[in-house]
Protein backbone atom coordinates (compact mmCIF):
# COMPACT_ATOMS: atom_id res chain seq x y z
CA UNK A 1 0.00 0.00 0.00
CA UNK A 2 1.46 3.19 -0.80
CA UNK A 3 2.12 5.62 2.09
CA UNK A 4 0.01 8.80 2.51
CA UNK A 5 1.91 11.98 2.70
CA UNK A 6 0.14 14.62 4.77
CA UNK A 7 -0.75 17.50 2.99
CA UNK A 8 1.19 19.95 1.97
CA UNK A 9 1.16 23.54 4.33
CA UNK A 10 -0.81 26.35 3.32
CA UNK A 11 1.44 29.40 2.06
CA UNK A 12 0.56 32.55 3.25
CA UNK A 13 -0.21 34.79 1.90
CA UNK A 14 -2.62 33.09 -0.75
CA UNK A 15 -6.14 33.03 -1.46
CA UNK A 16 -6.30 29.54 0.34
CA UNK A 17 -4.52 30.39 3.44
CA UNK A 18 -8.01 32.87 3.88
CA UNK A 19 -10.40 29.98 2.58
CA UNK A 20 -8.91 27.86 5.05
CA UNK A 21 -9.76 30.52 8.12
CA UNK A 22 -13.11 30.72 6.48
CA UNK A 23 -13.39 27.03 6.86
CA UNK A 24 -12.15 27.55 10.89
CA UNK A 25 -14.76 30.26 11.51
CA UNK A 26 -17.27 27.81 10.12
CA UNK A 27 -16.01 25.32 12.63
CA UNK A 28 -16.99 27.24 15.15
CA UNK A 29 -20.17 28.89 14.36
CA UNK A 30 -21.61 28.60 17.60
CA UNK A 31 -18.64 31.07 18.56
CA UNK A 32 -18.97 33.17 16.32
CA UNK A 33 -22.92 33.04 16.39
CA UNK A 34 -22.30 34.32 19.77
CA UNK A 35 -20.54 37.53 19.36
CA UNK A 36 -23.07 38.55 17.25
CA UNK A 37 -23.86 39.93 13.16
CA UNK A 38 -21.37 40.41 11.74
CA UNK A 39 -21.90 42.22 8.05
CA UNK A 40 -18.60 43.93 6.40
CA UNK A 41 -16.21 43.57 3.27
CA UNK A 42 -13.25 44.63 3.85
CA UNK A 43 -9.75 43.96 2.18
CA UNK A 44 -6.28 42.65 3.63
CA UNK A 45 -3.03 43.85 1.27
CA UNK A 46 0.40 42.17 1.72
CA UNK A 47 2.76 43.76 -0.24
CA UNK A 48 6.06 42.19 -0.96
CA UNK A 49 9.05 42.50 1.02
CA UNK A 50 11.64 42.39 -2.13
CA UNK A 51 9.36 45.52 -3.77
CA UNK A 52 6.55 42.57 -6.08
CA UNK A 53 2.96 43.21 -6.27
CA UNK A 54 1.17 43.40 -3.26
CA UNK A 55 -1.17 40.31 -2.84
CA UNK A 56 -4.56 41.47 -2.19
CA UNK A 57 -7.89 39.82 -0.91
CA UNK A 58 -11.39 40.25 0.13
CA UNK A 59 -13.09 38.93 2.93
CA UNK A 60 -16.78 39.14 2.86
CA UNK A 61 -18.59 38.39 6.26
CA UNK A 62 -22.50 37.98 6.36
CA UNK A 63 -24.68 37.01 9.01
CA UNK A 64 -22.40 34.91 11.13
CA UNK A 65 -19.93 33.56 8.50
CA UNK A 66 -17.81 34.87 6.23
CA UNK A 67 -18.83 34.25 2.87
CA UNK A 68 -16.29 34.73 0.24
CA UNK A 69 -12.55 35.34 -0.10
CA UNK A 70 -11.89 37.14 -3.59
CA UNK A 71 -9.59 38.84 -5.37
CA UNK A 72 -9.49 42.58 -3.70
CA UNK A 73 -9.34 43.93 -7.38
CA UNK A 74 -12.48 45.63 -8.16
CA UNK A 75 -14.73 44.77 -4.91
CA UNK A 76 -16.37 47.61 -2.93
CA UNK A 77 -15.37 47.38 0.79
CA UNK A 78 -15.65 49.25 3.81
CA UNK A 79 -11.75 49.11 4.79
CA UNK A 80 -8.12 47.65 3.79
CA UNK A 81 -6.05 46.61 6.01
CA UNK A 82 -2.14 46.96 4.50
CA UNK A 83 0.98 46.68 5.43
CA UNK A 84 4.34 44.77 4.71
CA UNK A 85 4.90 41.36 4.59
CA UNK A 86 7.21 41.57 8.07
CA UNK A 87 4.32 43.19 10.12
CA UNK A 88 1.81 40.74 9.16
CA UNK A 89 4.54 37.60 9.52
CA UNK A 90 4.83 39.10 13.00
CA UNK A 91 1.34 39.18 13.81
CA UNK A 92 0.86 35.75 12.09
CA UNK A 93 3.73 34.49 14.18
CA UNK A 94 2.37 35.47 17.71
CA UNK A 95 -0.77 34.05 17.06
CA UNK A 96 0.65 30.70 16.34
CA UNK A 97 2.87 30.68 19.29
CA UNK A 98 -0.02 31.97 21.80
CA UNK A 99 -3.61 30.85 20.20
CA UNK A 100 -4.39 34.60 19.98
CA UNK A 101 -2.61 37.73 19.43
CA UNK A 102 -0.64 39.27 22.56
CA UNK A 103 -0.86 42.98 23.92
CA UNK A 104 1.07 44.14 20.91
CA UNK A 105 0.22 42.25 18.13
CA UNK A 106 -3.83 42.82 18.11
CA UNK A 107 -5.49 44.33 15.64
CA UNK A 108 -6.75 47.65 17.06
CA UNK A 109 -3.12 47.70 17.78
CA UNK A 110 -1.03 47.13 14.83
CA UNK A 111 -3.26 49.78 13.11
CA UNK A 112 -3.78 52.23 16.14
CA UNK A 113 -1.21 54.71 14.63
CA UNK A 114 -0.77 53.25 11.27
CA UNK A 115 3.14 51.91 12.73
CA UNK A 116 3.04 48.81 11.62
CA UNK A 117 -0.64 47.91 9.86
CA UNK A 118 -2.75 50.80 8.35
CA UNK A 119 -5.89 50.97 7.35
CA UNK A 120 -7.38 52.69 4.36
CA UNK A 121 -10.89 53.71 3.74
CA UNK A 122 -12.94 56.19 1.84
CA UNK A 123 -15.90 56.35 4.13
CA UNK A 124 -15.76 56.97 7.88
CA UNK A 125 -18.74 54.83 8.50
CA UNK A 126 -17.07 51.83 6.82
CA UNK A 127 -13.94 52.74 8.45
CA UNK A 128 -16.09 52.27 11.77
CA UNK A 129 -16.93 49.16 11.01
CA UNK A 130 -13.21 48.00 11.78
CA UNK A 131 -14.34 48.55 15.56
CA UNK A 132 -18.08 48.11 15.39
CA UNK A 133 -16.71 44.09 14.38
CA UNK A 134 -13.43 44.63 16.62
CA UNK A 135 -13.91 41.06 18.35
CA UNK A 136 -15.45 39.04 15.59
CA UNK A 137 -11.87 40.03 13.38
CA UNK A 138 -9.61 39.48 16.11
CA UNK A 139 -11.56 36.12 16.57
CA UNK A 140 -11.50 35.44 12.70
CA UNK A 141 -7.37 36.01 12.74
CA UNK A 142 -6.62 34.31 16.06
CA UNK A 143 -7.94 31.52 14.15
CA UNK A 144 -4.66 31.32 12.36
CA UNK A 145 -2.89 29.78 15.12
CA UNK A 146 -4.59 26.03 14.48
CA UNK A 147 -3.42 26.39 10.77
CA UNK A 148 -0.35 24.83 9.40
CA UNK A 149 0.78 27.14 6.95
CA UNK A 150 4.15 27.98 5.78
CA UNK A 151 6.01 31.38 4.36
CA UNK A 152 6.98 32.31 0.70
CA UNK A 153 10.72 30.93 2.15
CA UNK A 154 9.30 27.76 3.37
CA UNK A 155 9.76 28.87 6.92
CA UNK A 156 7.27 28.06 9.40
CA UNK A 157 5.42 30.31 12.04
CA UNK A 158 6.70 29.37 15.43
CA UNK A 159 5.69 26.20 17.08
CA UNK A 160 2.47 26.35 19.96
CA UNK A 161 4.19 27.54 23.33
CA UNK A 162 2.83 25.14 26.32
CA UNK A 163 2.80 28.31 28.32
CA UNK A 164 0.98 31.12 26.43
CA UNK A 165 1.51 33.86 28.59
CA UNK A 166 0.46 36.73 26.57
CA UNK A 167 0.64 39.95 28.59
CA UNK A 168 3.74 42.22 28.09
CA UNK A 169 4.19 43.04 31.28
CA UNK B 1 -49.58 60.02 42.19
CA UNK B 2 -49.61 63.41 39.94
CA UNK B 3 -52.38 61.49 37.34
CA UNK B 4 -55.54 60.10 38.39
CA UNK B 5 -58.33 58.49 36.44
CA UNK B 6 -61.39 60.40 35.69
CA UNK B 7 -63.64 57.22 36.75
CA UNK B 8 -63.64 55.16 39.96
CA UNK B 9 -64.34 51.92 38.00
CA UNK B 10 -65.49 49.99 41.25
CA UNK B 11 -68.26 52.75 41.36
CA UNK B 12 -69.16 53.43 37.91
CA UNK B 13 -72.28 50.64 37.38
CA UNK B 14 -72.12 50.45 33.78
CA UNK B 15 -68.78 49.51 33.73
CA UNK B 16 -69.23 46.62 36.11
CA UNK B 17 -72.45 45.80 34.41
CA UNK B 18 -70.72 44.88 31.50
CA UNK B 19 -67.86 43.49 33.40
CA UNK B 20 -70.45 40.69 34.68
CA UNK B 21 -71.71 40.46 31.24
CA UNK B 22 -68.50 39.32 29.80
CA UNK B 23 -67.55 36.84 32.44
CA UNK B 24 -71.03 34.94 31.93
CA UNK B 25 -70.02 34.64 28.49
CA UNK B 26 -71.94 37.58 26.33
CA UNK B 27 -68.84 39.14 24.43
CA UNK B 28 -68.65 42.28 22.52
CA UNK B 29 -66.27 41.68 19.95
CA UNK B 30 -66.69 44.17 18.10
CA UNK B 31 -62.57 44.50 18.51
CA UNK B 32 -62.93 41.09 15.77
CA UNK B 33 -64.54 43.70 13.31
CA UNK B 34 -62.54 46.19 12.82
CA UNK B 35 -61.00 46.65 9.42
CA UNK B 36 -57.23 45.18 9.68
CA UNK B 37 -54.81 45.34 6.68
CA UNK B 38 -53.50 41.78 6.67
CA UNK B 39 -49.67 41.02 5.53
CA UNK B 40 -46.95 38.83 4.71
CA UNK B 41 -43.82 38.91 6.39
CA UNK B 42 -40.51 36.53 6.68
CA UNK B 43 -37.40 36.57 6.90
CA UNK B 44 -35.64 37.61 3.68
CA UNK B 45 -32.77 36.05 4.58
CA UNK B 46 -33.50 32.85 7.05
CA UNK B 47 -29.80 32.89 8.71
CA UNK B 48 -30.74 36.32 9.77
CA UNK B 49 -34.05 35.34 11.15
CA UNK B 50 -36.96 37.91 11.13
CA UNK B 51 -35.93 41.30 11.57
CA UNK B 52 -37.71 44.84 11.68
CA UNK B 53 -36.80 44.95 7.90
CA UNK B 54 -39.09 42.36 7.11
CA UNK B 55 -41.90 44.03 8.99
CA UNK B 56 -41.53 47.59 6.48
CA UNK B 57 -44.41 46.36 4.83
CA UNK B 58 -48.19 48.72 4.21
CA UNK B 59 -49.25 50.48 7.24
CA UNK B 60 -47.04 48.61 9.32
CA UNK B 61 -44.00 49.85 7.87
CA UNK B 62 -41.34 52.76 8.17
CA UNK B 63 -40.75 54.04 4.80
CA UNK B 64 -43.86 55.45 3.91
CA UNK B 65 -44.04 56.90 7.46
CA UNK B 66 -45.05 61.12 7.38
CA UNK B 67 -42.58 63.28 8.65
CA UNK B 68 -45.32 64.50 11.49
CA UNK B 69 -47.18 62.06 12.98
CA UNK B 70 -50.27 64.04 13.80
CA UNK B 71 -52.91 60.86 14.00
CA UNK B 72 -50.92 59.04 16.73
CA UNK B 73 -50.86 60.59 20.17
CA UNK B 74 -50.72 57.65 21.94
CA UNK B 75 -49.19 54.19 22.59
CA UNK B 76 -51.03 52.99 19.91
CA UNK B 77 -48.22 50.55 18.19
CA UNK B 78 -47.92 51.91 14.43
CA UNK B 79 -50.36 50.40 12.62
CA UNK B 80 -53.16 49.19 15.10
CA UNK B 81 -56.83 50.49 14.87
CA UNK B 82 -56.85 53.45 17.28
CA UNK B 83 -60.40 53.25 18.60
CA UNK B 84 -61.89 56.90 19.90
CA UNK B 85 -61.36 57.94 23.81
CA UNK B 86 -56.90 57.41 23.53
CA UNK B 87 -55.21 59.54 25.58
CA UNK B 88 -53.03 61.71 24.50
CA UNK B 89 -49.54 61.32 26.14
CA UNK B 90 -47.83 64.02 24.74
CA UNK B 91 -45.00 63.08 23.13
CA UNK B 92 -42.12 65.56 22.86
CA UNK B 93 -40.69 64.41 19.35
CA UNK B 94 -43.42 64.04 16.52
CA UNK B 95 -41.16 65.03 13.64
CA UNK B 96 -39.55 62.12 12.44
CA UNK B 97 -36.41 64.12 10.46
CA UNK B 98 -35.64 64.71 14.63
CA UNK B 99 -34.92 61.49 15.26
CA UNK B 100 -34.74 59.10 12.22
CA UNK B 101 -31.09 57.35 10.69
CA UNK B 102 -30.90 55.46 7.71
CA UNK B 103 -31.08 51.98 8.65
CA UNK B 104 -31.86 52.43 12.40
CA UNK B 105 -33.64 48.82 12.23
CA UNK B 106 -30.66 47.40 11.12
CA UNK B 107 -28.95 49.30 14.06
CA UNK B 108 -31.03 47.44 16.72
CA UNK B 109 -30.77 44.25 15.42
CA UNK B 110 -27.66 44.21 15.08
CA UNK B 111 -27.00 45.75 19.00
CA UNK B 112 -29.89 43.11 19.96
CA UNK B 113 -27.12 39.96 18.79
CA UNK B 114 -24.05 41.78 19.93
CA UNK B 115 -24.71 41.96 23.23
CA UNK B 116 -22.08 40.74 25.90
CA UNK B 117 -22.18 40.28 29.56
CA UNK B 118 -19.37 42.30 31.45
CA UNK B 119 -19.24 39.39 34.57
CA UNK B 120 -18.95 36.46 32.82
CA UNK B 121 -17.16 37.73 29.14
CA UNK B 122 -14.04 38.98 31.01
CA UNK B 123 -11.04 37.09 32.32
CA UNK B 124 -11.56 38.49 35.35
CA UNK B 125 -9.72 35.36 36.86
CA UNK B 126 -6.54 36.05 34.37
CA UNK B 127 -7.09 39.66 34.92
CA UNK B 128 -6.50 39.92 38.68
CA UNK B 129 -3.04 37.10 38.57
CA UNK B 130 -0.88 40.46 36.72
CA UNK B 131 -0.32 42.66 39.32
CA UNK B 132 0.06 46.34 37.94
CA UNK B 133 3.33 48.31 38.58
CA UNK B 134 1.78 51.26 41.42
CA UNK B 135 2.57 54.55 38.79
CA UNK B 136 0.47 52.29 36.00
CA UNK B 137 -1.88 51.00 37.93
CA UNK B 138 -2.96 54.17 39.67
CA UNK B 139 -3.33 56.23 36.26
CA UNK B 140 -5.10 52.90 35.04
CA UNK B 141 -7.84 53.15 37.70
CA UNK B 142 -7.91 57.11 36.99
CA UNK B 143 -8.75 56.55 33.12
CA UNK B 144 -11.60 53.83 34.18
CA UNK B 145 -12.91 55.78 37.42
CA UNK B 146 -13.50 58.95 34.18
CA UNK B 147 -15.23 56.46 32.09
CA UNK B 148 -17.37 54.80 34.52
CA UNK B 149 -18.44 58.55 35.21
CA UNK B 150 -19.05 59.02 31.49
CA UNK B 151 -20.70 55.99 30.81
CA UNK B 152 -23.72 56.34 33.86
CA UNK B 153 -24.68 59.85 32.09
CA UNK B 154 -24.36 58.29 28.51
CA UNK B 155 -26.77 56.06 29.72
CA UNK B 156 -29.22 58.51 31.40
CA UNK B 157 -29.38 60.62 27.99
CA UNK B 158 -30.92 57.92 25.50
CA UNK B 159 -33.26 56.61 28.90
CA UNK B 160 -34.25 60.58 29.38
CA UNK B 161 -35.47 60.33 25.57
CA UNK B 162 -36.78 57.09 25.26
CA UNK B 163 -40.05 58.14 27.06
CA UNK B 164 -40.90 61.66 25.18
CA UNK B 165 -40.32 60.23 21.53
CA UNK B 166 -43.93 59.50 19.50
CA UNK B 167 -44.95 55.17 19.76
CA UNK B 168 -44.92 55.54 15.82
CA UNK B 169 -41.06 56.17 16.56
CA UNK B 170 -40.89 52.10 17.05
CA UNK B 171 -37.53 51.29 15.91
CA UNK B 172 -35.45 54.74 17.18
CA UNK B 173 -36.82 53.87 20.74
CA UNK B 174 -35.69 50.34 20.59
CA UNK B 175 -32.65 51.38 19.18
CA UNK B 176 -31.40 53.41 22.18
CA UNK B 177 -33.14 51.13 24.63
CA UNK B 178 -30.09 48.81 23.40
CA UNK B 179 -27.88 51.75 23.75
CA UNK B 180 -29.10 52.44 27.43
CA UNK B 181 -28.32 48.73 28.37
CA UNK B 182 -24.96 48.95 26.40
CA UNK B 183 -23.65 52.19 28.49
CA UNK B 184 -25.17 50.70 31.56
CA UNK B 185 -23.03 47.83 30.84
CA UNK B 186 -19.97 50.06 30.24
CA UNK B 187 -20.28 52.19 33.49
CA UNK B 188 -20.66 48.00 35.02
CA UNK B 189 -17.79 47.28 33.26
CA UNK B 190 -15.52 49.89 34.49
CA UNK B 191 -16.29 50.23 38.17
CA UNK B 192 -15.32 46.22 38.28
CA UNK B 193 -11.98 46.91 36.34
CA UNK B 194 -11.39 49.77 38.89
CA UNK B 195 -12.10 47.68 41.48
CA UNK B 196 -10.16 44.78 40.67
CA UNK B 197 -7.14 46.82 40.15
CA UNK B 198 -6.84 47.29 43.51
CA UNK B 199 -6.50 50.76 43.64
CA UNK B 200 -10.74 51.42 43.36
CA UNK B 201 -11.90 54.19 42.22
CA UNK B 202 -9.96 57.85 42.30
CA UNK B 203 -11.16 61.31 41.16
CA UNK B 204 -14.26 62.48 39.55
CA UNK B 205 -13.53 65.13 37.02
CA UNK B 206 -15.61 68.52 37.58
CA UNK B 207 -14.87 69.84 33.90
CA UNK B 208 -15.74 67.01 31.91
CA UNK B 209 -18.81 66.46 34.60
CA UNK B 210 -19.53 69.98 33.29
CA UNK B 211 -19.81 68.31 30.01
CA UNK B 212 -21.81 65.62 30.53
CA UNK B 213 -24.36 68.15 32.23
CA UNK B 214 -24.07 69.87 28.64
CA UNK B 215 -25.37 66.18 27.26
CA UNK B 216 -27.81 65.61 29.47
CA UNK B 217 -29.78 69.04 29.52
CA UNK B 218 -29.78 69.25 25.66
CA UNK B 219 -32.94 71.27 25.02
CA UNK B 220 -34.18 68.83 21.91
CA UNK B 221 -33.57 65.36 20.99
CA UNK B 222 -31.79 66.21 17.94
CA UNK B 223 -28.98 68.07 19.72
CA UNK B 224 -28.58 65.24 22.30
CA UNK B 225 -28.02 62.63 19.77
CA UNK B 226 -25.58 65.27 17.86
CA UNK B 227 -23.73 66.23 20.94
CA UNK B 228 -23.77 62.09 22.03
CA UNK B 229 -23.99 60.24 19.41
CA UNK B 230 -21.23 61.91 16.89
CA UNK B 231 -19.76 64.29 18.76
CA UNK B 232 -19.01 62.49 22.71
CA UNK B 233 -19.33 59.01 21.46
CA UNK B 234 -17.22 59.65 17.86
CA UNK B 235 -14.33 61.12 20.34
CA UNK B 236 -14.92 58.33 22.78
CA UNK B 237 -15.10 55.66 20.00
CA UNK B 238 -11.25 57.25 19.04
CA UNK B 239 -10.27 57.19 23.00
CA UNK B 240 -11.90 53.69 23.90
CA UNK B 241 -9.09 52.20 20.48
CA UNK B 242 -6.04 54.36 22.06
CA UNK B 243 -7.39 52.39 25.54
CA UNK B 244 -6.87 49.10 23.82
CA UNK B 245 -3.71 50.26 22.00
CA UNK B 246 -2.27 50.99 25.90
CA UNK B 247 -4.13 48.35 27.62
CA UNK B 248 -1.88 46.14 29.70
CA UNK B 249 -3.08 42.82 29.45
CA UNK B 250 -5.08 41.03 26.65
CA UNK B 251 -8.27 40.87 29.04
CA UNK B 252 -8.12 44.45 29.21
CA UNK B 253 -7.61 44.48 25.13
CA UNK B 254 -11.03 42.18 25.33
CA UNK B 255 -12.43 44.64 27.33
CA UNK B 256 -12.03 47.72 25.59
CA UNK B 257 -12.77 45.93 22.08
CA UNK B 258 -16.29 44.33 23.35
CA UNK B 259 -17.07 48.45 24.32
CA UNK B 260 -15.30 49.79 21.35
CA UNK B 261 -17.99 47.75 19.16
CA UNK B 262 -21.11 49.44 21.19
CA UNK B 263 -19.88 52.64 20.90
CA UNK B 264 -18.52 52.22 16.95
CA UNK B 265 -23.16 51.09 16.56
CA UNK B 266 -23.79 53.93 18.63
CA UNK B 267 -21.80 56.64 16.22
CA UNK B 268 -22.83 55.08 13.43
CA UNK B 269 -26.26 55.61 14.46
CA UNK B 270 -25.44 59.20 15.15
CA UNK B 271 -23.57 59.47 11.87
CA UNK B 272 -26.98 58.28 9.92
CA UNK B 273 -29.08 60.46 11.73
CA UNK B 274 -27.23 63.85 10.78
CA UNK B 275 -27.28 62.77 7.35
CA UNK B 276 -31.17 62.16 7.33
CA UNK B 277 -31.49 65.54 9.22
CA UNK B 278 -29.03 67.36 6.74
CA UNK B 279 -31.51 65.31 4.02
CA UNK B 280 -34.76 65.75 5.19
CA UNK B 281 -34.98 68.83 7.30
CA UNK B 282 -31.93 70.92 6.10
CA UNK B 283 -33.02 74.46 7.33
CA UNK B 284 -31.88 72.99 10.87
CA UNK B 285 -28.10 73.28 9.29
CA UNK B 286 -27.44 76.61 11.14
CA UNK B 287 -28.86 75.64 14.49
CA UNK B 288 -26.38 71.79 14.36
CA UNK B 289 -23.44 74.67 13.65
CA UNK B 290 -24.78 76.57 16.92
CA UNK B 291 -24.59 73.60 19.32
CA UNK B 292 -21.63 72.04 17.76
CA UNK B 293 -20.27 75.63 18.87
CA UNK B 294 -20.86 74.90 22.11
CA UNK B 295 -20.21 71.15 22.15
CA UNK B 296 -16.80 71.64 21.28
CA UNK B 297 -16.30 74.27 23.74
CA UNK B 298 -16.95 72.05 26.60
CA UNK B 299 -15.02 68.95 25.06
CA UNK B 300 -12.05 71.15 24.76
CA UNK B 301 -12.70 71.74 28.49
CA UNK B 302 -12.80 68.85 29.47
CA UNK B 303 -9.98 67.00 27.00
CA UNK B 304 -7.53 68.85 28.81
CA UNK B 305 -8.49 68.29 32.61
CA UNK B 306 -5.90 67.16 34.18
CA UNK B 307 -7.12 63.57 36.32
CA UNK B 308 -8.08 62.55 32.10
CA UNK B 309 -5.09 63.75 30.23
CA UNK B 310 -2.38 62.43 32.57
CA UNK B 311 -3.01 58.92 33.09
CA UNK B 312 -2.77 58.85 29.43
CA UNK B 313 0.71 59.63 29.18
CA UNK B 314 1.52 57.85 31.98
CA UNK B 315 -0.40 54.82 30.21
CA UNK B 316 0.87 55.24 26.78
CA UNK B 317 4.61 55.69 27.70
CA UNK B 318 4.82 52.84 30.53
CA UNK B 319 5.39 54.71 33.52
CA UNK B 320 6.62 58.28 35.40
CA UNK B 321 10.16 58.25 35.01
CA UNK B 322 11.44 61.03 32.38
CA UNK B 323 11.38 59.18 29.43
CA UNK B 324 8.11 57.07 29.73
CA UNK B 325 6.65 60.76 30.28
CA UNK B 326 8.12 62.27 27.33
CA UNK B 327 7.10 59.19 25.23
CA UNK B 328 3.37 59.27 26.83
CA UNK B 329 3.45 62.60 25.66
CA UNK B 330 4.37 61.98 21.93
CA UNK B 331 1.51 58.88 21.52
CA UNK B 332 -1.01 60.73 23.40
CA UNK B 333 -0.84 64.17 20.89
CA UNK B 334 -0.92 61.96 18.39
CA UNK B 335 -3.94 60.44 20.05
CA UNK B 336 -5.79 63.38 20.04
CA UNK B 337 -5.03 64.88 17.00
CA UNK B 338 -6.28 61.58 15.69
CA UNK B 339 -9.36 61.99 17.73
CA UNK B 340 -10.26 65.46 16.31
CA UNK B 341 -9.46 64.40 12.91
CA UNK B 342 -11.78 61.12 12.57
CA UNK B 343 -14.49 63.84 14.39
CA UNK B 344 -14.26 66.12 11.47
CA UNK B 345 -14.03 63.57 9.19
CA UNK B 346 -17.38 62.40 10.21
CA UNK B 347 -19.04 65.62 10.31
CA UNK B 348 -17.65 65.99 6.62
CA UNK B 349 -19.44 62.91 5.42
CA UNK B 350 -22.41 63.20 6.77
CA UNK B 351 -22.97 66.55 4.64
CA UNK B 352 -21.19 69.24 7.45
CA UNK B 353 -17.63 69.97 5.09
CA UNK B 354 -17.77 73.37 6.31
CA UNK B 355 -17.73 71.98 10.25
CA UNK B 356 -14.04 72.54 9.84
CA UNK B 357 -13.50 76.49 8.62
CA UNK B 358 -16.37 77.63 11.06
CA UNK B 359 -14.87 75.48 14.32
CA UNK B 360 -12.89 77.07 16.84
CA UNK B 361 -11.73 73.66 17.95
CA UNK B 362 -10.08 72.86 14.57
CA UNK B 363 -8.58 76.27 14.90
CA UNK B 364 -7.30 75.11 18.19
CA UNK B 365 -6.38 71.47 16.54
CA UNK B 366 -4.60 72.87 13.27
CA UNK B 367 -2.37 75.36 15.76
CA UNK B 368 -1.64 72.27 17.35
CA UNK B 369 -0.45 70.48 14.64
CA UNK B 370 1.83 73.47 13.27
CA UNK B 371 3.91 74.10 16.46
CA UNK B 372 4.41 70.08 17.01
CA UNK B 373 5.39 70.46 13.03
CA UNK B 374 7.64 72.88 13.60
Amino acid sequence: MPAVSAPPPLRFPSRDFFEALREAMRAERERFSRLGFFDTTFGVRISSDDGGEPAEFALRFEVFDCVGVESLAGVETDFVVEGPFAAWREMLDTIHALGAADTAHSLNTLTHFGEQLRVRYDDPDGHDKLYRFAESIQEFFDLSARLDFAYPDGSRPPAARAERQRSAR
Amino acid sequence: MSYLSTTDFTEDQPFVDRFERMLRGDLDLSWLDAPRERVTCRPENARRGLTFRDLDVGSYGFTDMPELIRENRSFAPRGAAMPEGLPDLQAEVNRKSEVWAYNVEGYYEEAMTRQWNATTDIPWAELQSVELPEDIGKAYAQLLTFLTEVEMIATDVPAKWMGRLNADFFEVKNFIATQAMDEARHAEIFRKRALSTGWGLMRASAQNEFNLKFLRDADSFAEASLALHLQAEGMVLTLFRFSEYISPTEGDKKLFRLVMQDEARHVGYGMQHLKWVLDHFPERREAIHHHLDEAENFVFGGGYATEVLEPFIILSGKGLKKENIAEGVRITNAFQLKQADEYFERLAKCGLPERRERSRLWKMIDLRKQTMAA
